[in-house]
């Protein structure tokens, strides 16, 4: 009913889907499982209308229809349930279903309440949720909201003739186990007005739901399994694929690190619910990778080893000495460098130049009684422009003005020129091209051969393999697997993913 | 040429521009002691501005300014006998004191900074009607000139309003290029996040951003205090709108981060010119309030960065 | 029906942040009424004069209520106005111009065009409301297509307002003397003003926008969500430019009601309701973030700064500590109001 045949959509740089075919038929459940960054939210962009394919078509039932924006997507009966909570909290619940379309309600400039109570209690009854519609958005719970927008979404409907289409994105992460039961049973109920693509991280929910499971990796579907074949272990081994490029990661680089020389302890360490209980040692020379799903509780390990947050329980150790206050000044002090995944925001100050970046967190090594040596700065720049091979015409220029690979250089050259023997790298080559990746991969391998340790985020599971010493798995927040990672004998993708969702 | 590459000269360019204007109008505007007198009159309205410039410069600003000056007006005026030339530590420290606070309340209680200063402003109205009693109070003509006499002397045939006012801008400008304290203004300006995330106490730069603010403000309502020789809650007023046109048409966007000091230099000087050029065409007194508020329109649209407020303008 | 609906709210405390948001205002409100009358109590209970707490108040009467209901009026109006701005997340800070044009602009057409309620005349008052809201129309323009934020370019806008009032006036002030205009202030229905009771006419026609029309129920998207009201296809601009002409319609009727009340219009009309009105609203407990309060907040907002300065001198307090009073009371009233888990950071 639903399908598309042989669509492409480039962005500058990368080919994020290659030829895909899918296809969505009348009153099916059709699961949709990648990494991170194998297109599956760029087709779901594609499929509700928020972006347009460069290159193959899109019919339902057979004829040909292009959509500019999700509103007209909307028009032909597709409707998406966002991840992110997209209900506006402090208006009432049948405000938010009937956001936009509140014409249908006013009669002379008035909108009859009572009326629009009747058509919201209308939709809520679709998913079986049994809430007064006046009630304000704020008081439900997750679980209810998640009910909300599903509601909201069935307005089409009304609104259109035709079959619908619902994308359901990652729609079980903030329930529970048996409201994600509850969900699932009414979704199989509405397969006879709607046909569903699910896209989730539970691999298991997935294939309890689905009727038909579409694999993808690199921006192409590589394969499409139906229900009753579907197996967990194929389906990984399937997403992940390709083996890792010992060259590319500098594999033959990686010297072991000193076991002897601890860095960095974790003990118990929880921080609210974003994770708990973790515990792991840095040692010199060590790159450690936390490897996870989106939202499974790294980043802020990082920025909680970095002092800008501060853990609830368990106890961080720096260099022998128990951490008492977090604060990133303290971090800094202690010889942590944090390299975080929002380059442009939080790496560099745009604006600024390159010397002034470079010091910004080591002002006080370069002043006297608050007053700057600006000739020394230059000459740390003009050191470090070099070393790492910075593409600038000189240390004046603007930072902002500078390529990413070069930005990220800036960054680095910020905590290695200040000392700083722990690193963390958050996503240090997103959205750098190849050449620039290298660079970084080979400041990494220098760094740990100078004895810093190094904690990092990386982009893609291949990267974590290839560059690490030790590979902590963490899964919504808790600790799975330890991976040794001694060149010659890493674990593999397949190793990683199946601890990981 | 776009305007991005010409932005940043703008200020000048339109300053250069209006001095043409005005001078092809009325020659007479070229006349060296006109001129001074011109810039002297504008000296603590300059002040002024220079202290709004560090709280623009941090992306935030100061509505209390024209209040703070109206107390100090008052404090000097009621302290002039009893401490002599001390009230003028008196007068900056109170500056400074109202400037922290506002700061305090805008970085750790979360206040945005035009509310926390209108309200301080507020605070401080209130006090300068206290210890003035709500009355005009006018200085002690003896003690006057024996503290405060050689404020509006002259050396050289240079008055020293005008020196003062270089001096500060001396200091000012030292303090935003030389020194660590003005490196991180930068930052938190430029890029408050990357700011935070290279270890910078982001906090305690905010607020002696706007205790500088406050302190400056207090030195202009102390020479003004001295000018006309008294004081009175209401002394000040006005003063503020110039205040923030002479900052922004200088350069400095409302987003911060750019420009500074020197812009604000620029930008007094502006001020000073459309001041003068209303009087040559005679464009009644009542009207100036209307111009520079139309001003003022332009010369933020002109330079705020909208990248900087993320798609969202509130 | 399933489960879902009998799980508990995520947050079941009975002192939760919004409760106290909620109830504080009026807390407030209530107890500055008692207290009042306590010192004049304890004043004369020091005396020695008798004097039973409440009964024997001169805070706590008829007389002093219509005293503080006139005061109030004006300012109600302005503060209404500007509420729909900051439930909207944003703010209007042009309304000493506003309300300045408008009254000159009022006094000057109801004297040329026959001086008085009983003639054409009358025409000046709905022309006043256009002024205010064509003020409101270019205010709202310069904020959402030179994307200047908000309270930046209020403020210009009423530097641009109050210079445009001095320009039409000259420094001058124009008497309104029409009694039947003044009736306003003059009349009195059940002890009150009649302007009094025009004040609440139009406090519950803002209500009724508030409640039962698109516009007002956008506000409250636009606050509390902006770009999810724009993703499911609000025009988000044209809420705000027309926020903002309401904003100065409102603004034009506290003009009126100023006028009103002194029988003079000047540039002066408009000064000081500024800071009264911002107060007046965040004190009732509309959030300065957008999204939560309405109007009846403002009415409580409203008698909590007029109690204040009414109070202060009915026990004698010198006047110029409500300034201060009031500076305090905004910023309380405004961290009490943040949500700081949901604040990075503020300049």
């Amino acid at each position: 009913m639903y399908e598309l045949k042989q669509v492409d959509k480039h962005f500058p740089g990368v080919h994020a889907l290659k030829a895909v075919d899918f296809e969505v038929k009348r009153g099916e459940i059709v699961g949709l499982v990648g990494e991170n960054g194998a297109g599956k939210s760029t087709l779901m962009k594609v499929i509700y209308g928020a972006y347009q394919p460069d290159g193959g078509n899109i019919t339902i039932d057979g004829t040909t229809v292009r959509f500019q924006n999700p509103r007209q997507a909307m028009d032909h009966g597709i409707g998406m349930v966002f991840q992110e909570q997209s209900l506006i909290t402090n208006l009432t619940v049948m405000e938010n279903i009937f956001l936009g379309f509140e014409q249908q309600f006013v009669s002379y400039g008035v909108i009859d309440w009572k009326s629009m109570a009747d058509a919201a209690r209308h939709q809520l009854a679709k998913v079986k949720l049994d809430i007064d519609p006046a009630t304000i958005t704020s008081k439900l719970s997750f679980a209810q909201r998640q009910l909300v927008e599903l509601a909201k979404v069935l307005t089409l409907e009304e609104r259109v003739d035709g079959d619908l289409v619902i994308l359901l994105d990652e729609p079980t992460s903030v329930l529970a186990k048996e409201e994600v039961e509850l969900l699932f049973k009414l979704v199989r109920d509405l397969t006879k007005r709607a046909s569903f693509i699910f896209v989730s991280h539970r691999m298991d929910e997935v294939l309890e739901l689905s009727d038909r499971i579409y694999v993808m990796k690199d921006g192409e579907v590589v394969d499409v399994v139906g229900h009753d074949e579907a197996d967990v272990d194929a389906i990984q081994h399937k997403m992940v694929g390709r083996e890792v490029d010992k060259e590319y990661y500098r594999e033959q680089k990686q010297q072991a690190y000193d076991a002897e020389s601890v860095l960095l302890q974790f003990d118990d360490v929880s921080n609210g619910s974003r994770f708990k209980n973790i515990s792991f040692s840095l040692h010199a020379g060590e790159v450690l990778c936390l490897v996870g799903t989106e939202g499974s509780g790294r980043e802020a390990i990082l920025r909680t080893i970095y002092g800008l947050e501060t853990p609830s329980a368990g106890k961080v150790t720096i260099k022998g000495e128990q951490i008492a206050q977090f604060t990133a000044r303290g971090g800094v002090e202690r010889g942590v460098g944090y390299v975080p995944r929002e380059r442009k925001v939080e790496g560099i100050v745009g604006g600024m130049n390159v010397y002034e970046n470079m010091t910004l967190s080591q002002m006080e090594n370069y002043a006297s009684n608050g007053v700057l040596r600006t000739g020394e700065e230059k000459k740390l720049a003009k050191n470090w422009i070099e070393r790492l091979g910075i593409k600038t015409p000189s240390e004046y220029k603007d930072c902002g003005g500078l390529s990413g690979g070069n930005q990220q250089k800036v960054v680095l050259a910020k905590w290695r020129s200040g000392g700083s023997d722990i690193i963390l790298l958050d996503h240090p080559t997103r959205g750098l091209d190849i050449g620039a990746k290298e660079d970084v991969y080979e400041m990494v391998r220098e760094m740990s051969d100078a004895g810093i340790g190094i904690i990092l985020i990386a982009d893609t599971l291949e990267e974590a393999i290839g560059l690490s010493h030790t590979i902590i798995v963490i899964k919504d927040g808790e600790f799975q697997k330890r991976f040794d990672g001694r060149p010659g004998d890493k674990p593999s993708l397949y190793d990683l993913v199946h601890h990981m969702i | 040429m776009n305007l991005e590459t010409i932005r940043p000269h703008l200020p000048w360019i339109t300053l250069l521009g209006l001095v043409v204007i005005v001078g092809l109008i009325n020659p007479s505007f070229f006349n060296p002691s006109g001129l001074l007198s011109l810039a002297t009159d504008v000296a603590p309205l300059f002040i002024m501005a220079l202290g709004m410039t560090f709280a623009i410069y941090i992306g935030g600003i100061d509505l209390s300014a024209q209040q703070v000056a109206n107390l100090i007006t008052v404090l000097a005026t009621v302290y002039l006998a009893q401490f002599g030339i001390g009230v003028a530590l008196l007068c900056v420290l109170a500056g400074f004191l109202i400037g922290a606070i506002s700061g305090f309340v805008t970085t750790r209680l979360y206040v945005p900074s035009f509310v926390s200063t209108l309200a301080m402003g507020f605070v401080a109205l209130s006090a300068a009607k206290y210890f003035s009693g709500e009355r005009a109070l006018s200085m002690d003509a003896t003690a006057r000139n024996e503290s405060f006499g050689w404020m509006f002397a002259s050396t050289a045939g240079i008055p020293h309003p005008l020196i003062i006012a270089g001096v500060l801008l001396a200091i000012a400008w030292f303090l935003q290029t030389r020194t660590t304290f003005g490196r991180a203004l930068k930052a938190v300006g430029a890029g408050e996040l990357a700011a935070v995330a290279s270890g910078l106490n982001v906090d305690r730069v905010k607020i002696l951003a706007f205790a500088l603010s406050g302190t400056f403000a207090a030195i202009a309502g102390l020479m003004f205090s001295v000018k006309l020789s008294g004081g009175d809650a209401n002394l000040a007023n006005g003063f503020l709108l110039l205040a923030i046109v002479a900052v922004l048409v200088g350069g400095t966007p409302l987003t911060g981060g750019v420009g500074g000091v020197l812009n604000t230099a620029i930008g007094t000087l502006i001020v000073m010119v459309i001041r003068a050029a209303m009087v040559y065409l005679e464009v009644d007194a009542t009207q100036q309030q209307m111009v520079f508020g139309v001003v003022l329109i332009i010369a933020i649209a002109l330079t705020i960065d909208r990248s900087k407020l993320r798609g969202v303008v509130k | 029906m399933t489960d879902i609906a009998i799980q508990s709210p995520p947050m079941e405390r009975f002192l939760t942040r919004e409760r106290i948001i909620k109830w504080a205002p009026l807390l407030v409100l209530a107890v500055l009424m008692l207290l009042f009358p306590f010192f004049e109590w304890l004043e004369d209970f020091r005396e020695g004069k008798d004097h039973i707490y409440l009964v024997d108040s001169r805070f706590f009467s008829i007389r002093n209520a219509a005293r503080i209901f006139v005061a109030a009026s004006p300012a109600l109006m302005v503060a209404v106005g500007v509420t729909f701005i900051i439930i909207m997340g944003s703010i209007d800070l042009s309304m000493e111009g506003t309300v300045s044009v408008c009254a000159v602009i009022f006094a000057f057409a109801f004297l040329a065009w026959g001086g008085t309620i009983a003639s054409f005349g009358i025409l000046a008052i709905p022309l006043a409301m256009l002024v205010g809201a064509v003020m409101g129309f270019i205010n709202g323009l310069v904020h959402v297509r030179l994307k200047i934020p908000s309270f930046m370019a209020s403020l210009a806008m009423g530097f641009v307002g109050t210079g445009f009032a001095l320009l039409l006036t000259g420094g001058d002030r124009i008497r309104v003397e029409d009694e039947l205009f003044r009736s306003l202030l003059t009349e009195r229905i059940f002890n009150f003003p009649i302007m009094c009771y025009v004040a609440l006419a139009f406090l519950l026609i803002a209500w009724f926008i508030q409640s039962r029309t698109t516009l007002g129920r956008n506000f409250y998207a636009v606050g509390g969500g902006e770009e999810l009201a724009h993703a499911s296809g609000l025009n988000v601009e044209r809420v705000r430019v027309l926020g903002f002409m309401l904003a100065g319609i409102f603004f034009a009727v506290g003009a009126l009601l100023a006028v009103g009340r002194i029988g003079i219009a000047e540039t002066a009309t408009g000064n000081n309701f500024m800071f009264i009105s911002i107060t007046a609203v965040v004190v009732g407990g509309t959030a300065l973030w957008g999204g939560i309060g309405g109007v009846w907040n403002t009415l409580v907002g409203v008698l909590v700064v007029n109690v204040i300065n009414n109070g202060m001198v009915v026990i004698g307090l010198p006047g110029y500590v409500q300034d201060g009073v009031l500076g305090l009371l905004v910023i309380i009233a405004v961290v009490l109001s943040t949500d700081r888990k949901s604040v990075s950071f503020v300049k």
